[in-house]
């Protein structure tokens, strides 16, 4: 029973931090149909960044933020802006993949070119202690990824739903062309939009240096899981996302503290294949998802 | 949107098999007529991309090294050295057209072997239908030695599954009272890494030393909690893992969370890798790992690699590095001893045949062979002691004391 709670326990901290990897992904998507395979990559050049920082300087790792959030607001806006606005309308969630998929590929090389293939870590002294209540031990490198994340979506949330930023870029979502009638830049929203979903790699990143080593190919395994994530979530829904994360993670931490951890990775798939035979749309897709 | 959907679930598919995809060609056989002049060429193909790009890149290093060694003597049978590396990408599929291509169209001489048993067991297929003797530097797995492959040797101490050997032994002496009783296994699904585990679970389980958790983990696990919560109510006296490095560091943090205190634990190749101590930062003390090479040992040649490499390449000279480098020593005494260096049937068989029943003197020890190219020794233990690596069994190459039961991390 114990091993049950501490199972549920550490898979909502860890579905915490799912949300915040893959809330990008779902938006990015959201805004612009556009399906990014490099946004692990790009995950993983935050925590390469946030590495520097903390070695160099010798800071914590978050104080890497103020530095990578803004750089990769840039990025995913030049990204965009001058990538994938390119490509053309027709066919853009495949060739999408295309590209980004040679995004990742070049992100990979690069980090190996200036960091070398060997494995990076930031280890904190507070990352490997950890808060007992009931009997049931809590990470504390999970709470604090747990707490970013949940700041992050309240933020990402706010901004979508309370902002002038926000609203144009849901009237984009909803229907470009009127959205465009009304006076909005869609392509600049559109930019800025792709822009927001890069910062919360820049987080995410720092999120995961703190948590695992990673090398620069480190990426690869996360692209599956995420794209479960959202999947299931439905595409577009942040908080979708959100949700099937936290679902997937406690599934996960569940299925692996009662059979094992094969049968916890493969859940993820088996849920995919569950969304897409039984609700295509994700659990909380179609209408909801312009809603966010 | 269905479509975009369907389009997802197929990059989903996509990324969980890019780490499953091994699928070998059988080539035909043809001879390559053998050449008596010019440079020795030696055929390599290696992971110098990819996933074992850093091991890849350490054994050409040691592969390197070799080759400026035996120049600077004068080279294999008064004929100098040349190294072909081809990168395979960490691919099964490249790596056999890679050997085909170095043998039929570069006609090397010998070839040497790339890193990893994934990646071993295809070339060495390649190697055997040309008849070249195929001596690897980094194919441990039990599942190499069993595909009846008559050239193949492995130039490392011991297979997978003898690695722990000299711990189980120092285990199975302890006094009946400090002696464990409950044990833990957590292992990586990957054939050399599970082999490191079970070979010591076995031999402790048949003593009687009862196996409380036996958890396997696939390559793409992120999350290493939920394993430790299960060892942690298992309560088990040692916790061994049969690891890589990220999840030796992922085990490490998460059974510290957990606050599980073993008496001893022992990970597979993380802890050797010199970025492991500022991974775990406190709690690498006594931790326990087998070695099959140290620095610091005086076996045949080792200080004058440990030296040369420091000048080639900079940096200290790793294990990897010492395994390409014991491939080179052993095929140069073969080739010394039957004097024939040609990629013919007759001069390949003679080279098989010496190693096959000679002992070979190398930086890792000497070595020998069984029938089917198993090295017939065992790896070194070492434990961090104060911050250190030492070598704390076998007796005899000791450089510190093993200390048990460990401190708690």
């Amino acid at each position: 029973m114990s091993l049950l709670l501490q199972g549920l326990a550490l898979g909502v901290l860890t579905g915490g931090l799912y949300a915040l990897l893959a809330s990008g992904l779902s938006l990015y998507f959201g805004v612009m149909r556009v399906v990014m395979v490099a946004h692990p990559a790009f995950l993983f050049l935050g925590a390469y960044l946030t590495y520097t920082v903390h070695t160099v300087f010798g800071l914590d790792p978050f104080l890497a933020l103020p530095v990578t959030v803004p750089l990769f607001f840039v990025l995913g806006v030049a990204v965009q802006r001058l990538l994938i606005a390119r490509l053309a309308p027709e066919n853009l969630a495949m060739m999408s993949v295309l590209l980004t998929f040679g995004i990742a590929l070049t992100i990979e090389g690069l980090l190996g070119t200036f960091y070398t293939g060997s494995y990076k870590s930031v280890s904190m002294e507070y990352a490997t202690r950890s808060l007992t209540v009931a009997g049931v031990h809590l990470p504390y490198d999970k709470i604090i990824a747990f707490w970013v994340a949940a700041i992050t979506l309240v933020v990402l949330f706010a901004v979508l739903v309370k902002s002038r930023f926000g609203q144009s870029l849901r009237a984009t979502i909803q229907h470009r062309e009127a959205a465009r009638l009304v006076g909005i830049h869609t392509e600049r929203v559109a930019g800025y939009g792709f822009g927001v979903g890069l910062a919360t790699a820049a987080v995410g990143g720092t999120v995961l240096a703190l948590i695992t080593p990673f090398f620069p190919a480190s990426h690869w395994v996360w692209i599956g899981k995420l794209m479960a994530i959202i999947v299931v979530g439905g595409l577009g829904s942040v908080i979708g996302a959100a949700l099937a994360a936290v679902l997937l993670g406690v599934v996960e931490g569940l299925v692996l503290v009662t059979v094992d951890a094969t049968w916890a990775t493969m859940m993820f798939y088996v849920f995919l294949f569950l969304a897409l035979l039984v609700r295509p749309q994700g659990f909380f897709g179609g209408r909801l998802a312009h809603r966010f | 949107m269905a479509r975009v959907l369907k389009g997802l679930a197929v990059i989903s598919i996509c990324a969980l098999g890019l780490t499953a995809c091994a699928k070998t060609d059988e080539p035909g056989g043809a001879q390559t007529p053998g050449r008596q002049t010019g440079p020795v060429k030696i055929g390599i193909s290696l992971p110098l991309t990819g996933d074992f790009s850093e091991p890849g890149k350490g054994i050409q290093e040691g592969y390197q090294v070799w080759a400026d060694q035996v120049n600077a003597k004068g080279g294999l049978l008064g004929r100098k050295v040349e190294l072909i590396f081809r990168d395979d990408a960490s691919d099964p599929n490249r790596v056999s057209s890679d050997y085909e291509s170095l043998i039929t169209q570069d006609k090397v001489n010998l070839v040497f072997g790339p890193f990893s048993s994934r990646l071993v067991i295809p070339a060495a297929k390649v190697a055997e239908s040309y008849n070249m003797v195929f001596v690897e530097p980094a194919g441990a797995a039990k599942e190499v030695f069993e595909q009846g492959f008559k050239r193949l040797f492995y130039a490392a101490p011991a297979i997978a599954s003898d690695h722990y050997n000299y711990l189980a032994d120092y285990i199975l002496k302890l006094p009946a009272d400090q002696k464990p009783k409950t044990a833990a296994y957590a292992s990586l699904d990957d054939p050399f890494a599970q082999g490191t585990a079970y070979g010591l679970r076995d031999k402790l389980a048949a003593a009687g030393i009862k196996t409380v958790v036996d958890e396997v983990y696939p390559p793409e696990t992120t999350d290493f909690a939920p394993i430790a919560a299960k060892i942690a109510a298992a309560k088990p006296d040692i916790v061994v893992g049969g690891t890589q490095f990220e999840d030796s560091v992922g085990l490490v943090r998460a059974l510290q969370e957990l606050k599980v205190q073993p008496k001893l634990a022992a990970f597979s190749t993380g802890p050797t890798l010199a970025e492991f101590p500022a991974a775990v930062k406190g709690a690498v003390e006594h931790i326990i790992s087998p070695v099959g090479w140290s620095a610091t040992a005086t076996f045949t040649g080792n200080q004058e690699m440990v030296k040369r490499y420091k000048e080639m390449f900079g940096g200290e000279a790793n294990e990897d590095a010492a395994n390409g480098y014991t491939v080179g020593q052993i095929v140069e005494a073969a080739v010394t001893a039957v004097k024939c260096v040609d990629p013919t049937k007759e001069c390949q068989d003679k080279l098989a045949d010496h190693i096959r029943q000679g002992t070979f003197d190398t930086v890792v020890g000497p070595l020998s062979f069984d029938d089917q190219g198993r090295p017939e020794q065992a790896h070194m233990i070492q434990q961090y002691v104060d911050g250190k690596v030492q070598i704390v069994l076998p007796e005899s190459a000791k450089t510190a004391d093993i200390v048990y039961p460990k401190k708690e991390w």
